[in-house]
């Protein structure tokens, strides 16, 4: 009986790198190596700084840190803390228990100074108009929005009532809309998802 | 309280202005008057008759002519009373009840802006529904329902 052999994968030769677009490990960009033992050195900090920033110098600023910040943005939304009709009641359910939207990182904040993420989740009248676009403006960029149930997508049944705006887009710039009436919070989960799928692909 | 009574107390002191009191199921009655006597009908009522709580103001558009109707309650008789006055449509005023009752001054507010009837000497006649600046009365038969656009733009750029 003989022992089982290990499995040893053969390294890719660099003509399989390259039929895969692919560069082989030794011709990939350089990147300053930095030693182990640096790392636990007064001198870490200014070897990472002057890594980072010929790797900088090398790819452009927007290529190198652009991944970082959507990596971070979106795995930390905070929406705006508040609700305009039924629609609220389906937007603190996605926040119990049972759906926790918590788990992507999506927590509501109270203060429109803390939030980048506006979740329009019901009915929004010509009274309350000017009040959104300054809880809007206080939030700091960058900032998204979210039209959640078909009241803030284009009024709903109510789009022709004399006191109805007729869809929040007309108010401010929204990124995903929501159909439902109202959405279930499995739907805006599904809605955060891919929002947050938007900021992953983001450029600028 | 019935009908009689009300007539009894707010006859000598309203005279002709009085139009009716009639039976109204439930209540203690309702009160017709001609809007001149609306002062001295709500002092009458809330001081003599003892309804001290106004529980709400509203107004009808009958295209001819508009009413104002007021509902009163008795704490001690727990009995409502209805009071109501008919405005000409072209000249739609009447007297505020706010100096009787302070808590009319929202319900009219909200009167003003959805049947246009406008109450004099009223403290602060402002919107309360609608945005500052609206130009409608919805609540009116002559107003039509518009196209989003144009109720958008109405209501911006008033």
């Amino acid at each position: 009986m003989t022992a089982p052999q290990a499995r040893v994968a053969s390294a890719p030769s660099a003509e399989e790198f390259q039929l895969r677009g692919e560069l082989p490990m030794t011709q990939q960009p350089a990147v300053p190596f930095i030693e182990i033992e640096t790392l636990r050195t007064r001198e870490f900090l200014p070897a990472a700084k002057e890594a980072l920033s010929a790797w900088i110098a090398e790819e452009g600023q927007a290529k190198v840190l652009r991944p970082v910040f959507n990596w971070a943005g979106r795995n930390s939304l905070f929406p705006l803390h508040w609700g305009l009709a039924c629609c609220a009641i389906e937007f603190a359910a996605g926040f119990g228990a049972r759906w926790d939207a918590e788990r992507f990182g999506v927590v509501p904040r109270s203060s429109p100074r803390q939030c980048d993420l506006m979740i329009v989740n019901g009915t929004v009248t010509w009274k309350v108009a000017h009040k959104l676009i300054t809880l809007y403006e206080q939030m700091p960029e960058p900032k998204w929005v979210i039209a959640m149930g078909n009241c803030a997508t284009g009024g709903g049944p109510f789009r022709t009532a004399y006191s109805v705006v007729p869809g929040v887009d007309k108010l401010v710039p929204v990124d995903v809309y929501i159909a439902g009436c109202p959405p279930r919070p499995e739907a805006m989960l599904d809605g955060i998802l891919r929002l947050e799928q938007l900021i992953r692909e983001r450029k600028e | 309280m019935q009908p009689e009574d009300v007539q009894r107390a707010l006859g000598p002191k309203i005279g002709p202005r009085l139009v009716a009191v009639e039976a109204f199921p439930g209540t203690a009655g309702r009160v017709r008057f001609q809007r001149e006597a609306a002062l001295d009908v709500f002092h009458a009522v809330h001081d003599d008759l003892g309804f001290l709580h106004l529980s709400m103001v509203g107004g009808i558009d009958w295209v001819d002519r508009r009413e104002v109707f007021y509902v009163v309650w008795s704490d001690d008789t727990k009995q409502y009373l209805f009071l109501s006055t008919d405005v000409p449509a072209n000249d739609a005023h009447v007297e505020s009840a706010s100096p009787v009752w302070p808590s009319a001054n929202w319900h009219e507010r909200e009167t003003w802006e959805l049947v246009d009837i406008v109450f004099d000497h009223h403290p602060d006649l402002r919107h309360l529904l609608m945005p500052d600046g609206y130009v409608f009365h919805p609540l009116l038969r002559s107003f039509k329902l518009h196209e989003p656009e144009e109720l958008e733009v109405k209501t911006r750029h008033v």
